[in-house]
């Protein structure tokens, strides 16, 4: 289902409507916790107000939990959501200066816009060093391109780089924070700096965390599920499914299909809209392999009374469509085995001249040969079909798409 | 802006209630956009496009400043208006709009301000390198198990933690 914007589910039009109010919550709440005081922002590095900490920690672990169970209930495709990728170098570097920033400035980008909008000066200054430091980075962003793009490591997760499952990795970090939460609190009472800064509503939180901890207890005692999103196909079915060579189409039965009932064909090209342009069978239209999962491209290869037939140039982009889409829940899709290359080895290459009385044999050749007629020569396609649409030099364009994978 | 200093400054939300609500905001930014919170993206689309505005000659001082038309990049420019937006009703309804300057005990206004500068220079530097700040990396990426994300969280605070005693005086 989620994450809506991404799949298409909600008009792409509310984007920024949806930003702003976002946007406006999520300034509301950095100010209304006092992140908008560079001074309670400080104090979790020396002691005397741990709110960083527990504002942090607290909407970290909320946040976790949320996604944690969303995606196991198949509520939000992670696929679809922004992992931060992890370029090694870059990420400790980046950390380290912003670091020394905090304990200089008092504030990260966040929280000094928060501070800015009610009138700290201090802020507006260090939201002004901000453009400067990422300007800074933008002129010299050849001298710092390497580091910047040494080790990729993709959107590695966390719970895997540490090698544990992620029910356990958000145990275990469920629990860290409940014990931060405890040991800071104690910390802050001793200290006796700037109570003033500590006006904060009280709140009995006991309930709260027992109800956590409840919370990550059941998150290790869930049984492992197969991931299976809401109009998802399981793997066993997939698995059935792969085995199940009936969703090939060799190269003979699609040129049948295209010179006796195209009609009752949707062939898609899966190639490059300039492969697609230069060449393309009959009738075919062009969608992008990776665009086959789009919300707005279902309907379109779910016809009611046509055979969809997917091709790229050889078979594994082809292949990869007809996993993608059916794990998507889509039904009744074909691949043109060997892709175009096979298609163009089988109708335009050497047909064997042994004599033979195999009738089989004999059919198949008398087939090519009138194909062959048929795709070199449009004319015919078209006195059969009026009104389609015909590629026509397609004979004469054959090589440009040979070769290629 | 008035400067209610006749009225009383409201307590601030408790931090685990704030926490709270936070994580649920950051969830349900999520669900819809796919992606976390972030602020200082914005800053860096204002720079490529002010930088681009200022001189034609923009894309040859770096890569940097071509700009890649992520729509994603207006997102986050709305975004952080509504965090001023959202800023500003909180600190009118708690009594807290004033022009201000927040510093420790023992420093000048003056020190402060050269600090703030140089603090958010770093800031600005440091979340280009770490693709993203404490709520577009460290948080955002908590949220959904980075391990990038946690990484710069830690360099982050580590950091914090380990340089904080030698600059004791601009705070304590």
């Amino acid at each position: 289902m989620g994450p809506l914007l991404p799949q298409n589910i909600i008009n792409g039009d509310l984007n920024f409507f949806f930003a702003l109010i976002i946007g406006i919550g999520f300034g509301f709440i950095l100010e209304q916790a006092g992140f908008s005081s560079s001074r309670k922002l400080a104090g979790v590095f020396y002691g005397y107000d741990f709110v960083v900490l527990k504002v942090f920690f607290t909407a970290g672990i909320t946040a976790a939990i949320g996604i944690f169970f969303f995606d196991y209930f198949g509520w939000i495709d992670m696929n679809f959501v922004y992992i931060n990728p992890l370029f090694l170098y870059s990420a400790i570097i980046g950390g380290v200066i912003m670091g020394i920033g905090f304990i200089l400035g008092g504030f990260c980008p966040g929280t000094s816009i928060a501070a800015a909008a009610i009138g700290k000066i201090d802020a507006i200054v260090f939201v002004l060093g901000i453009f400067i430091g990422v300007f800074i980075f933008g002129y010299f962003y050849d001298v710092f391109e390497n580091i910047y793009l040494a080790k990729n490591m993709g959107d590695l997760r966390v719970h895997d780089a540490l090698g544990l499952s992620q029910a356990w990795f958000l145990f275990a970090l469920i629990l860290m924070a409940l014990t931060a939460f405890i040991i800071t609190q104690k910390i802050e009472n001793k200290s006796n700096k700037f109570k003033e800064l500590l006006n904060i509503q009280k709140l009995n939180v006991n309930y709260s965390f027992g109800f956590v901890i409840i919370l990550a207890i059941i998150t290790v005692l869930l049984p492992q599920q197969k991931k299976t999103y809401l109009h998802e196909v399981s793997k066993i079915e997939i698995a059935e499914k792969l085995n199940d060579k009936s969703r090939l189409v060799s190269a003979q039965q699609l040129a049948h299909h295209i010179i006796h009932d195209a009609n009752k064909l949707l062939i898609i090209d899966l190639r490059t809209k300039q492969e697609y342009d230069e060449f393309h069978l009959p009738t075919a239209i062009n969608i992008q392999r990776n665009d086959v999962i789009l919300k707005e491209n279902k309907k379109t290869l779910q016809p009611e009374d046509k055979m969809v037939i997917f091709y790229s140039n050889g078979a594994q982009d082809a292949e990869l469509a007809w996993f993608m889409a059916t794990r998507a829940g889509l039904k009744n899709l074909h691949v043109l085995d060997g892709g175009l290359n096979k298609f163009f080895d089988v109708l335009f290459g050497e047909i064997a001249d042994f004599e033979t009385k195999d009738i089989r044999e004999l059919s198949d050749r008398r087939f090519i040969a009138f194909a062959r007629k048929f795709f070199q020569d449009g004319e015919v396609y078209q006195r059969k079909h009026s009104g389609g649409e015909v590629s026509k030099d397609s004979g004469h364009t054959v090589k440009a798409v040979k070769g290629g994978c | 802006m008035d400067t209610n200093t006749n009225k009383e400054q409201k307590a601030y939300m408790n931090p685990y209630l704030a926490g709270f609500l936070l994580g649920l905001l950051l969830l349900v930014t999520i669900f819809i956009s796919g992606r976390g919170l972030g602020a200082s993206g914005a800053i860096k689309s204002l720079v490529v496009a002010g930088t681009q505005t200022v001189t034609k000659d923009a894309h040859n001082i770096s890569q940097f400043f071509v700009s890649d038309g992520n729509p994603l990049k207006s997102w986050l420019l709305f975004e952080v208006v509504g965090v001023i937006l959202g800023a500003f009703l909180s600190g009118f309804l708690s009594n807290r709009l004033t022009w201000k300057i927040d510093k420790g005990p023992r420093i000048k206004n003056i020190t402060r301000l050269i600090l703030a500068l140089t603090g958010g220079l770093f800031f600005g530097l440091g979340s280009q390198f770490g693709r993203g700040c404490t709520s577009g990396a460290a948080l955002s990426g908590m949220a959904v198990f980075s391990a990038g994300g946690f990484l710069t969280m830690m360099a982050i605070f580590g950091t914090g933690y380990m340089i904080a005693y030698f600059f004791r005086k601009l705070w304590i």
